[in-house]
């Protein structure tokens, strides 16, 4: 392009400024990257085929298939959880009949934590933000009549993933389906909870062993099983940027692969079976830049920093759900919209599965009605909107590449001084991450405050008289029945089977052997997750 | 003396932005905040509030708890005959709990939303009166800021101001969130204010088209504009701005209802604080 042309325009534009200035003196996005007024073939790197390339092909910027979603539409994935076991069992067979292909279990925290639902610690929390599970009675109640062979199944649970991924292979067994063929996510990404989300049990060592202990296992016996699903998602809820976001996730996945190499394991036996997990944010060309710039910066990493050969273990395939903090409690019809604007960036982002939030969530746990509309905004935009029928439609836009090179740019600043500080692990033990994140989440507010940035209905647009929308209330009688069903658990169980298994457990935690087989024994002995992580805080210590 | 606050996550739920963020903007107004970290049993908060003699605490909850561990804490303060301690509380809490939980004793549940500042001088204020202090904060209404006149023409009313009555007119500015134009008159100690609406949805056009054109409020100067907000409130006045906005003269402002004061519509001002506040 001539330059000059572009220079004179510039002058031009710089003198009606003067007289009409813009909206605002300068224009960034959420992580402080200057947005110019306009993009032109010159801000766009010049290296099509190594930086940008093909779909399906390395580095993986314009997707990973090389049909996308004109071979299919991401899988619609809700989260869903709440009560007891049979409640939610009826959501998940709702959610599958009004077309959702794939299943998102929601924990409860005591589940999340590791105690049982009569546990002091539970007090209040039982049922609350998803399911409660005690033992394998409940997971069995959980998937009645919900084949495993047929579905796929993400569960949200971390610090005891291997509890609740053997009592998966436990009732998929019962069901008479092999466990090579379950499919399915386990979330188990410990860094993040550390850093980010809070259900930790365990100290970093010990977690990280329990992580690499299930890459073995599933890599031989659950082939099709997702281990890990290494997560940005909760980082930028916790209030990170988007590089923050971009960044601290990778570092953390650096160090899942340094585990398991440690361990004893080959890139290309696990690498296939990581996946990831990102927000979908407000800032929409800064969001679809971002998933971009993970998938080339992903394949980098593996080829390059780990020699991966397998093409499947340098595509970084990847869940997102819409972000939840930006949901308002003013207004929350409004969330409506800006959940399908968010979906619709990690759409033009070509994510592998979408979970859309709920309109009423800042205000309580979604309703049926409430889980639909949010289901039905994914069926409309795959649908109705025709994004999907061409590969990376925004690929190629001066703006949106020159963003991906920036975001790439930006976050391996942040992954050189994780590097510096000894990995992501030692990072999360000197706070380094959690302090950035909260300085991020601070400035926002004060923003908010000041009004530079604007949020409608809430700092803007307010109502003086705001309806009160119908809330879902969670029945306070299933915790009775959910007591009541670990009770009868623990008198009609084989408890010296129960002992054993513990036992053994302990003896297995304290040695270098893989935990996965004795936990299996311990769940299918119906023990409660919360004897079993009673019995491996015994050994492993609790993380303060 | 500072205040002493302590931040508290009771529960299991690890969402600790919110409190973090809240812990922040108390320490930037001044306070001391201790915060407790995650997974804090009702007990050992109340331990935890009586050791480093607080003032406050504010709970921190977005798994749906509240309704358990709220109460917990402050049967747990009663017992510890640590009632003066107040409690604050906020999170994702429906409002029908939130309205349940005020009654209960906690002394407010702040929505999402609400802006740091609100908080920071809700906390100040209601420490201050539960140590006795409040009065001395409240000074009576030093004056008139400016009375209010709704016109349909700014234009075609500035004539008998300006050439009749020679006054002069200060300035005109826009209020888009009000969809209304407003001259600013001085008038010795005082103003007028002339209010023309920007829309047929403008308050100022429904007002004309209910009444006429004419007096429209009066606008009263005050200091401590939250306190004397809280002090109206906690008396049954009727607000029409339980918080304060800036107005069109860049200093904080709200409307009290008119059938407080026989059908005269009452603005608060507080000039002197020129944009800071919200």
């Amino acid at each position: 392009m001539s330059e000059k042309y572009y220079e004179d325009w510039q002058e031009r534009t710089n003198k009606e400024i003067e007289k009409r200035p813009e909206r605002k003196t300068s224009f960034s996005t959420s992580s402080s990257i200057p947005i110019n007024r306009l993009y032109v073939p010159d801000d766009m790197g010049e290296q099509y085929l190594s930086e940008i390339g093909f779909p399906g092909e390395y580095p993986y910027t314009r997707g990973i298939r090389r049909t996308m979603y004109r071979g299919r539409f991401w899988t619609m994935r809700q989260y869903a959880g709440f009560g007891s076991a049979k409640e939610t069992n009826e959501r998940f067979k709702y959610l599958l009949e009004q077309g959702q292909t794939g299943l998102s279990v929601a924990f409860d925290l005591p589940t999340q934590i590791g105690y049982d639902s009569d546990d002091p610690m539970a007090l209040g929390e039982v049922g609350k933000v998803g399911v409660a599970i005690d033992t394998l009675q409940d997971m069995e109640i959980l998937f009645d009549g919900i084949s495993l062979a047929e579905v796929s199944t993400s569960m949200t649970i971390n610090a005891p993933a291997a509890v609740l991924l053997a009592m998966y292979i436990a009732v998929a067994e019962k069901q008479g389906v092999a466990k090579e063929k379950i499919n399915g996510t386990i979330q188990n990404d410990i860094l993040k909870e550390y850093i980010a989300r809070g259900t930790y049990i365990f100290p970093p060592k010990p977690s990280m062993r329990l992580i690499t202990d299930i890459f073995e296992y599933c890599t031989e016996k659950t082939p099709k099983f997702n281990t890990i699903s290494i997560s940005g998602y909760h980082i930028r809820e916790a209030g990170s940027t988007a590089v923050q976001e971009l960044a601290f996730t990778l570092a953390n996945a650096i160090a899942y692969v340094d585990a398991a190499l440690e361990a004893g394991l080959d890139v290309d036996e696990f690498a296939p079976r990581l996946a990831f997990f990102f927000n979908g944010h407000n800032q929409f060309f800064e969001e679809v830049a971002k998933f971009r710039a993970a998938r080339r910066m992903w394949a980098k990493i593996m080829k390059e920093k780990y020699g991966a050969k397998k093409e499947k273990s340098m595509q970084l395939r990847f869940h997102t759900q819409v972000a939840g903090s930006t949901l308002t409690a003013q207004q929350p019809d409004n969330n409506i919209v800006r959940v399908a604007i968010q979906a619709l960036a990690a759409v033009l982002g070509g994510t592998q599965s979408l979970h859309t939030n709920s309109r009423d969530e800042a205000l309580a746990l979604p309703t049926e009605d409430s889980a639909r509309i949010a289901l039905r905004t994914q069926q409309i935009i795959a649908n109705e909107t025709g994004v999907a029928d061409t590969i990376d439609p925004l690929g190629g836009s001066y703006y949106i590449e020159a963003l991906t090179d920036e975001l790439e740019n930006k976050a391996n600043e942040y992954m050189e001084e994780i590097a510096s500080r000894g990995g992501a692990v030692s990072a999360v033990e000197q706070q380094y991450m959690q302090r950035e994140i909260q300085r991020a989440a601070y400035e926002t507010q004060k923003k908010l405050e000041k009004e530079e940035e604007i949020v409608v209905g809430v700092n803007r647009y307010q109502l003086d008289d705001e309806p009160q929308p119908e809330l879902l209330r969670v029945d306070d009688r299933l915790v009775e029945d959910q007591l009541q069903r670990l009770q009868n658990i623990r008198e009609t169980r084989d408890n010296e089977q129960v002992q054993i298994s513990l036992q053994k457990l302990k003896e297995v935690a304290k040695g270098k052997e893989n935990l996965m087989p004795s936990i299996i024994e311990a769940v299918k002995a119906y023990a409660s997750i919360g004897e079993i992580c009673h019995a491996l805080r015994d050994v492993f210590g609790e993380y303060e | 003396m500072k205040i002493r606050v302590l931040m508290a996550k009771p529960g299991l739920d690890g969402h600790d932005r919110g409190a973090l963020v809240i812990s922040q903007a108390l320490r930037d107004a001044g306070m001391e905040v201790i915060y407790t970290g995650l997974r804090q049993s009702p007990k050992q908060i109340v331990r935890a509030a009586i050791q480093e003699d607080v003032d406050a605490i504010g709970l921190s909850s977005l798994s749906g708890a509240h309704n358990v561990l709220f109460p917990e804490v402050l049967r747990l303060l009663k017992e510890s005959d640590a009632e003066d301690i107040l409690v604050f509380g906020g999170g994702v809490i429906p409002i029908e709990d939130a309205v349940k939980l005020e009654k209960e004793g906690i002394k407010k549940i702040f929505t999402p939303g609400t802006s740091t500042k609100a908080i920071a001088a809700y906390i100040e204020q209601a420490v201050l009166e539960e140590k006795g202090n409040e009065s001395p904060l409240l000074e009576k209404p030093s004056g008139i800021d400016h009375i209010g006149i709704a016109v349909r023409s700014i234009e075609e009313a500035l004539s008998f101001y300006l050439n009749h009555l020679h006054l002069e007119v200060e300035k005109i500015v826009e209020v888009p969130d009000q969809k209304v134009k407003v001259a600013f008159l001085p008038l010795g100690n005082c103003k007028l204010e002339l209010l023309e609406p920007l829309s047929s949805e403008s308050p100022i056009a429904k007002f004309i088209e209910k009444k006429g054109e004419g007096l429209h409020h009066l606008a009263v100067s005050i200091t401590s504009i939250d306190a004397r907000l809280r002090q109206l409130q906690r008396e049954g006045i009727q607000l029409i701005d339980a918080q304060p906005k800036i107005g069109a003269g860049g200093y904080p402002i709200a409307f009290l209802h008119p059938k407080n004061a026989n059908g005269v519509l009452v603005e608060l001002c507080e000039p002197g604080t020129e944009g800071t506040e919200q």
